[in-house]
């Protein structure tokens, strides 16, 4: 009896700490997202700008051996795509979801072509340098919260940390009202004195950074190595998770906390060998964020109102 | 004195729109020209092997139709979908869920060639209508968004088909995959010496299927007008949901039928990892045709026929070929960017 229970919180704690440690890339893009949506852009190309995110952070790693300017060359590398991401939202005033879509397949093409120019045909895949999970004395050896409050990887804590800058940028400041603006009444902020394109640039900026970063935590806090399929939908899970948390980065924080822990259920369950494929239950996560934004549940989502409408100024 | 002025419309008269055009498809080939480099290669060699193999060799051209078909197809569903206001994008799914369903009635009966295809054609249309059909009913339901859920429905359905290859369609042997299928269900060979198929055929008609609906049939006219404004159809008397969920039920079809044509006409058999992508550039080409049914030819047999010859450049010259990738959607890319260069016009006196 003693055993079960013990087997039983052992199984609880790893679950916990994965659903948080799984839980982060999605965050990261989302909070990002939050921002980009926020001033009116809908960026579908997300998927495509973590994928090169998680190459940037692979290949400097490989070179440099250094997380952190790993973390920082995806960073730059989420803002300098994006960037032409946005010039052709805003500015060519394309249809967002067209130029997101065939951005994914372009980012697909420069991943696959840059991977096997830098690394060669032959080599396998090539392992590098990850976050360690942070060790704090005493906080971490409490029982239950220990492991999974205390023990993860600094790159989780930052991503938390922005989860509360995010809400008071957003919410707090002269800035964040006006970035809403731009993406609830546009004309009215331009009149306002607000410049709409200017917000919606920088909206969809802070989406290529954190999407990015984003890329860099799948390669640096979770598997440590790259392959083309690193990113499988996660982008996409993301903007469910905008969606879910209606727009805003703590509820957010929220909806990728049900995600992680779809994840790591499903992960444990097909470690564990039990009767049902693996394939299905891989399948839970995509399940669980389809459910979560289809309107079956908790009503219809209230979006931006000027949501994926490019503005031209009269 | 300015020399670029703005227009108070962008420029649409056939010279400008075709001149944007084809501007953006040299500069996309120009950018791509830097990823040659990068690989030593010579750019102008490099796009004689893109080209040469799949328009100018025989037996590269019977590939360039093998590759074609499914593009059309799936192109195809794209129009009927987007034109009618449904921004689907699942076609990836629709794609393996039709060439499961095709390789289950092909392996798991025994009907004559003759009455075998129609049953195909028949199963597999209503498996991908029904899988793109769920999406539309949560759209016209409950105001779930469809570009995201048909998106992730995709990553399901691959998972599906992962699961029937690895486990209750599996042939004895080491690759998850089915065994072949019989030969009697395959679709006829239709070039001699090359691999080009039936597939082809069926695109074609499709095609004028699918132009017949849009433009001569009251059906087509009504999905139209939902897709252009969902309340000046409601206020006309069309069901804009019912409609929805028609065009749902024709895209995922169509996107069936491309998988159909892949396992019957291509692969004869189903494996993991059938659909490559197809699903995605499939959609492109309905962007370069924009959204015209009778352009999506010309479209896809340029988009199929890169696909071969980045193969052969591949075999060849060492380029992965995950370079077409990059030269497919740049080229739609700088078609979309190139709206903007329309909203001038260049002042001489």
């Amino acid at each position: 009896m003693n055993l079960h229970r013990l087997l039983t919180s052992a199984f609880f704690v790893t679950w916990l700490a994965a659903s948080l440690r799984l839980a982060g890339p999605v965050l990261l893009a989302a909070l990002g997202e939050t921002f980009a949506e926020r001033s009116g852009v809908l960026n579908v190309g997300i998927e495509g700008t973590i994928l090169l995110g998680a190459l940037a952070s692979f290949l400097t790693d490989y070179v440099t051996g250094s997380v952190w300017l790993s973390l920082f060359a995806a960073m730059f590398t989420g803002i300098v795509f994006n960037l032409l991401l946005a010039w052709m939202y805003v500015t060519v005033r394309a249809s967002q979801v067209v130029v997101g879509l065939v951005f994914n397949v372009l980012a697909i093409g420069v991943a696959a072509t840059v991977y096997r120019r830098a690394l060669g045909e032959s080599s396998g895949p090539q392992s590098v340098a990850m976050f360690a999970p942070l060790h704090v004395p005493g906080l971490s050896d409490l029982p239950l919260l220990g492991p999974v409050l205390f023990g993860q990887t600094s790159l989780l804590y930052l991503t938390l940390v922005l989860v509360g800058l995010a809400h008071f940028v957003l919410f707090h400041t002269s800035f964040g009202l006006a970035l809403r603006a731009a993406g609830e009444n546009p004309s009215a902020a331009d009149a306002a004195g607000i410049s709409v394109g200017r917000m919606r640039y920088i909206g969809v900026l802070i989406g290529g950074a954190t999407a990015g970063m984003a890329g860099a935590y799948l390669v640096l806090a979770q598997i440590g190595l790259f392959r083309e399929s690193i990113v499988s939908g996660q982008g996409f899970i993301a903007l469910g998770i905008v969606i879910f948390g209606r727009w805003s980065p703590w509820k957010a924080a929220l909806a990728a906390l049900v995600f992680g822990a779809c994840d790591a259920l499903q992960l444990s369950l097909q470690l564990g060998g039990g009767n049902v494929p693996p394939q299905l239950l891989a399948s839970l996560p995509y399940v669980v964020t389809i459910l979560a934004i289809s309107g079956l549940f908790g009503g219809r989502a209230v979006q931006p109102a000027a949501l994926m409408v490019p503005y031209a100024k009269e | 004195m300015k020399l670029i002025e703005r227009r108070v419309s962008p420029a649409d008269s056939p010279l400008a729109v075709t001149t944007a055009m084809v501007g953006a498809a040299v500069v996309a080939m120009l950018i791509t020209s830097l990823l040659f480099t990068l690989y030593k290669a010579n750019p102008l060699q490099a796009y004689f092997a893109l080209f040469h193999e799949p328009f100018a060799s025989w037996r590269g051209f019977g590939y360039t139709l093998v590759r074609t078909a499914p593009l059309t197809l799936i192109a195809l569903g794209t129009i009927v979908s987007w034109r009618s206001g449904f921004g689907y994008l699942g076609f990836e799914g629709c794609f393996v869920i039709g060439a499961a369903a095709t390789s289950w009635l092909a392996l798991n009966t025994a009907f004559s060639s003759w009455a075998f295809l129609p049953l195909a054609l028949l199963l597999s249309f209503a498996a991908g209508a029904a899988w793109a059909g769920m999406v539309a009913l949560i759209r016209a339901r409950f105001g779930g968004n469809e570009v995201l859920i048909s998106l992730m429905m995709n990553y399901v359905a691959i998972l599906i088909v992962q699961y029937l290859v690895s486990g209750p369609m599996r042939a004895p042997g080491g690759v998850p995959e089915t065994a072949l299928l019989p030969r009697a269900t395959w679709l006829p060979f239709i070039l001699p010496g090359t691999r080009a198929h039936a597939g082809i055929l069926l695109a074609l008609l499709a095609t004028l299927l699918v132009w017949v609906l849009l433009r001569k049939s009251r059906v087509g006219y009504e999905l139209i007008v939902s897709g252009l404004s969902p309340s000046a159809a409601r206020f006309g008397g069309i069901n804009v949901g019912a409609r929805l969920v028609f065009a749902a039920f024709c895209a995922g079809g169509l996107g069936a039928w491309a998988g159909l044509v892949e396992v019957l006409g291509e692969q004869h058999r189903l494996m993991d990892g059938i659909s490559g992508g197809v699903g995605f550039t499939g959609i492109i080409v309905a962007l370069l045709a924009k959204l015209n049914p009778l352009a999506v030819i010309p479209a896809a047999v340029l988009y199929g026929g890169m696909t071969v010859g980045a193969n052969a450049m591949q075999r060849r010259a060492g380029i992965p070929s995950s370079i077409t990738f990059i030269l497919q959607s740049l080229i739609v890319l700088m078609v979309l960017a190139s709206d903007i260069f329309r909203r001038y016009r260049v002042k001489l006196t």
